[in-house]
């Protein structure tokens, strides 16, 4: 009797210690405003991770995850990023079948909340906020053998997420390779990766979170983003695609004399920026022909736009995976502002 | 003559030989012929580490990654249980050790390395380490160092059968039976014989998914084997030999999803024969190795089969043999050609041949032990370097009951590329350069006995390896292999074991540090600048073993223990896995079951149930058992 009493003495004040801990001293918000630089690390080291930059600074703070996380890791390449209601998403793939899985961290801290696993999560690629507290992540599934054509499972799903419960609360069959996302209005248009061989764009309607309509596009479509005038741009091939969502017509089809790369939309959504042919180029979305203008005289294999600042991130890797990548900043203009070392592969930006 | 080559044996390694190995020598010595694989007679100056017969007995469940990894420094990179092990020895790539099994190389071909996890130790009887480049004796692959399998065998009339029983942890098991026969055969000959089948079912059902938020990877490995070897020995020294080890080992990772499961299929035949009449060796070897591999549908592999057929021709040559001086001339010539079928390299038949030439020379006197050795090999449109190598030892000190030996060697090294290099379509480089080696070692070895009871053995050893010309799957100009890079590992090795012996009570202590300091030196691209000079991967700073066993009657106690600082994983070390200490305790004892010596042991694996992360970062497992059996029935013709 007299031993339990000690103990629930001890479970009071550590309690009432932590209580005051949190009460008297507000956790640190290091993240608070920033780039997040997605690391995709190399193929079967399972090593990526999130970087942090600062938008003052020349040197990343690396893998904040762990930092905020010291017993958990990421184990696999980060694929994607991003913030429903102060909470982040981060979908981590692993080489390993049923190792995938996404923590969903606080935004400020990067403390971990939860963890989605398999057979939730299997090959996440994109995760896009489409409510309040909701959030679609794209899921290739388990990936079978390329040569064999077992490589994109035919559907792969949509997990929609409640950031509420950190729950994954329906899987939506989607399309073969399911990838690209871009909300417009009440409704999601999904797309898949362009080895996926599928030429279906679908439509989620948003309200049900069900299919609403499968529309074959001819070629493999991939949604880019909305533009100023809420049209749809979609990449297919060697074709930037203007479409409007309303009526799902093509009103505008640019066709360029080899697939863009890292196609990305202004902060105004006036413009794209994308890579061609060793270099990089801006187009308006009113151009009428796919001539654009050579920004920077270089590519990158990613491309990011800070909101805040206009400048352009592009991303340098070395010829192998096996050692740091680099980020180079541009302001808007092209003008070369400095080059940062990342980590492993960097391929993807998240300003905030 | 044999004198010199057993007592370079410390005293304290060869404390626990068993009857077998005593005989071995026995036979050697009262038949005038050299049986001795090369390497460990003629490298004067370099280190030689042998297992002794118990540590073999200790791990006769367990691949040859466990006992290297936990007697020697080498280095290894671990995919996971029963999955692709690849050694580092001295701060080189696995392509960089030179796996011998009863002297010739049986490294696959088309990678150009062994799968440590594919050799179980129970396939051969002896083991040993040759620390250092020794291309001018043992040929291409030996740049870091070699590893020497080898069976010996045993004279004792009559028929031995053993069966060994493991059962382990995550519903592993192991099977093996065995058989060892001698008879005489008619007046002149008598035959040795031993055969073995083994089994292994790997299926690695862990109660826990992840360790410490770390990931286990499911992966099922089933293994079979069988070795046999048979001896037939005149009475004039004459010895006809055969030896056969087949190798089957099955890995399916994912086992679970029928989409991603992965499935390799490691199979390796390996035959052959020597004939040893005086001074004279013959040695004819086919070996078959074929490697399949299967993504989702693993009934539709691609295919990889090397065939090769081995001819060596050897003799030794006494010059001048006197009591205080001994000159020793060993002179031969091997050829081999080889036959591949490669998926990768178009399905084409390709065959090669590769032929080699030496002539190693042995002068030993009271106090001096010298080498000088030359090899000069030949590949089929390839060019490989002369290569020499001299070695020295010296006694400094010789006491009756204390000796202390100055070492030093400088050898020079090379390497065939692998088929792989050579031949892969669009990658491989017919025209690669040999890679350039240069060793560099000296040390001081001590043996002696501190009283009556208590003996200590110590070795020092240091070395520098200059590799140039290193081969790079070059992203440059799309993965083509180039001679591009230089790496230099420097190193120094610390080992030191105390033995003690009385009638009832055995111990001993074995202690072992490594220094291992390994990089690139040279920028062949932008990007190399973030490389120069960094460790290489998966090879840590700073090892260690300990040893340590104590002995009553037939009760013995070990513990087995290897720690190792930091390994980093990506070129740049920007990243690493951190140090880690695996513990392992094992308990034996012999009890006479019906005049049947039956041997237990316990052993618990990492006991302190310490995170260790294979390549792909998954966890190892944690804490872990079993339990072996090993019977020996008795021999009916006494």
């Amino acid at each position: 009797m007299k031993k339990q009493w000690t103990k629930s003495m001890v479970v009071g004040l550590v309690a009432l210690s932590v209580w005051n801990c949190k009460t008297s001293d507000p956790e640190p918000t290091p993240y608070e405003s920033g780039v997040f630089i997605l690391n995709a690390g190399n193929f079967s080291s399972n090593n990526g991770s999130v970087s942090f930059l600062s938008r003052t600074s020349q040197t990343v703070a690396t893998n904040i995850f762990q930092t905020a996380n010291p017993s958990l890791v990421l184990s696999g390449g980060v694929q994607g990023y991003t913030e429903v209601n102060g909470k982040g998403l981060i979908l981590v793939d692993n080489n390993t079948a049923g190792q995938d899985k996404v923590e969903i961290v606080d935004y400020a801290t990067f403390k971990s909340l939860t963890t989605l696993k398999s057979p939730d999560i299997e090959n996440p690629r994109q995760v896009i906020q489409v409510g309040p507290n909701k959030a679609y992540i794209s899921c290739w599934d388990v990936s079978g053998d390329f040569s064999a054509g077992t490589f994109y499972k035919d559907p792969g799903y949509i997990a929609v997420v409640d950031l509420n419960t950190r729950t994954v609360t329906k899987k939506i069959p989607a399309v073969k390779g399911v990838e690209n996302m871009v909300v417009a209005g009440t409704e999601v248009f999904v797309g898949s990766n362009a080895y996926s061989g599928s030429n279906t764009l679908m439509v989620i309607d948003l309200a049900t979170d069900a299919v609403k309509e499968r529309i074959d596009f001819g070629s493999t479509p991939e949604p880019i983003a909305l533009d100023a005038n809420n049209k749809l741009w979609i990449k297919a091939g060697k074709d930037l695609v203007r479409v409007n969502p309303a009526t799902r017509f093509v009103e505008q089809r640019l066709t360029f004399s080899a697939t863009p790369g890292s196609v990305v939309i202004s902060t105004d959504k006036q413009a794209f920026y994308y890579t061609l042919s060793g270099k990089t180029y801006q187009i308006s979305i009113n151009a009428t022909n796919a001539t654009g203008n050579v920004l920077i005289p270089r590519s990158f294999s990613t491309l990011g736009v800070d909101p805040q600042t206009k400048r352009i991130y592009g991303t340098q890797n070395p010829l192998l995976y096996t050692q740091a990548g680099y980020v180079i900043r541009y302001e808007s203009s092209g003008a070369l502002v400095d080059s940062v070392k990342a980590e492993i592969a960097p391929s993807g930006f998240y300003f905030r | 003559m044999f004198v010199g080559c057993i007592a370079r044996q410390p005293a304290a390694a060869q404390a626990d030989s068993d009857t077998t190995n005593r005989l071995t020598n026995t036979v050697s010595l009262s038949a005038v012929t050299v049986r001795a694989i090369a390497p460990e007679r003629f490298l004067a100056g370099q280190k030689i580490q042998r297992i002794d017969s118990t540590t073999l007995l200790q791990f006769r469940f367990a691949s040859l990654t466990d006992v290297l990894a936990l007697n020697t420094p080498l280095a290894f990179k671990n995919y996971g249980p029963g999955q692709l092990a690849t050694v580092s020895f001295r701060g080189t790539s696995a392509n960089h050790t030179a796996v011998l099994w009863n002297g010739i190389n049986i490294n696959q071909p088309n990678l150009g390395l062994t799968d440590f996890s594919t050799l179980p130790v129970a396939g051969f009887d002896r083991l040993a380490v040759q620390y250092g480049s020794a291309s001018s004796a043992v040929g291409s692959d030996a740049v870091g160092g070699s590893i020497l399998l080898g069976n010996s065998p045993s004279w004792q009339p009559g028929i031995r059968l053993t069966a060994g029983q493991q059962i382990a942890s995550f519903r592993n098991n192991q099977t093996q039976l065995g058989a060892q026969y001698a008879s005489p055969l008619g007046a002149n000959w008598k035959l040795s014989g031993k055969s073995l089948i083994y089994r292994s079912q790997l299926n690695n059902t862990y109660p826990y998914t992840e360790r410490q938020n770390y990931f286990l990877e499911p992966s099922t490995t089933a293994q079979r084997g069988l070795s046999q070897d048979l001896y037939f020995l005149h009475r004039n020294g004459r010895q006809v030999s055969v030896h056969v080890w087949l190798t089957d080992n099955d890995l399916i990772q994912s086992p679970q999803d029928t989409l991603a499961r992965e499935r390799t299929q490691t199979q390796s035949a390996r035959w052959l024969a020597t004939y040893e009449a005086d001074r004279t060796t013959i040695r004819l070897g086919w070996i078959r190795d074929v490697l399949d591999y299967a993504k989702g549908n693993i009934n539709n592999p691609s295919h990889t089969q090397t065939d090769r057929f081995i001819s060596r021709v050897e003799r030794e040559f006494a010059f001048k043999s006197t009591q205080n001086y001994q000159l020793t001339l060993r002179a031969g010539g091997e050829w081999s050609h080889y036959w591949t079928r490669t998926d990768g390299y178009g399905g084409l038949l390709i065959e090669e041949d590769r032929a080699d030439l030496y002539a190693l020379f042995r002068f030993q006197t009271t106090r001096w032990l010298l080498s000088a050795n030359v090899r000069q090999a030949f590949v089929t449109r390839f060019n490989p370097p002369l290569t020499p190598s001299l070695g020295a030892e010296y006694q400094l000190l010789q006491h009756k009951r204390f000796t202390l030996t100055g070492k030093g060697a400088i050898s020079r090294s090379f390497r065939v590329p692998t088929l792989n290099e050579r031949y892969w379509v669009g990658l491989g480089n017919p025209d690669l350069l040999p890679e350039d080696g240069l060793n560099l070692e000296a040390g001081l070895a001590t043996a002696g006995a501190l009283s009556e009871h208590l003996n200590l053995m110590a070795e020092l050893t240091a070395y520098r390896n200059r590799v140039n010309n290193w081969t790079y799957w070059n992203p440059a100009v799309n993965y083509h292999v180039e001679n591009l890079q230089l790496v230099v590992a420097r190193g120094l090795e610390v080992t030191t074991g105390l033995t003690y012996r009385q009638t009832a009570w055995k111990a001993g202590i074995r202690i072992s540090y490594a220094f291992t300091r390994s990089s690139q030196e040279r920028a062949y691209d932008t990007y190399s600048q973030d490389i120069l000079g960094k460790q290489l991967v998966y090879v840590p700073m700073h090892s260690g073993t300990l040893n340590a066993y104590i002995q009553r009657g037939q009760t013995r106690l070990s513990v087995q223990m290897q720690a190792n600082s930091r390994r980093y994983t990506t070129f740049d070390n920007s990243q690493f896995f951190k140090g880690t200490l695996l513990t392992n305790v094992l308990l034996e004892h012999t009890v006479n079951w019906r005049f049947m010596p039956v041997r237990i042991q316990g052993q618990v694996n990492n006991v302190f149930d310490t995170l260790v992360l294979g390549v792909k970062r998954n966890a190892l497992p944690g804490r872990n058992g079993a339990i072996n059996l090993i019977i020996n029935f008795p021999s009916h013709i006494q």
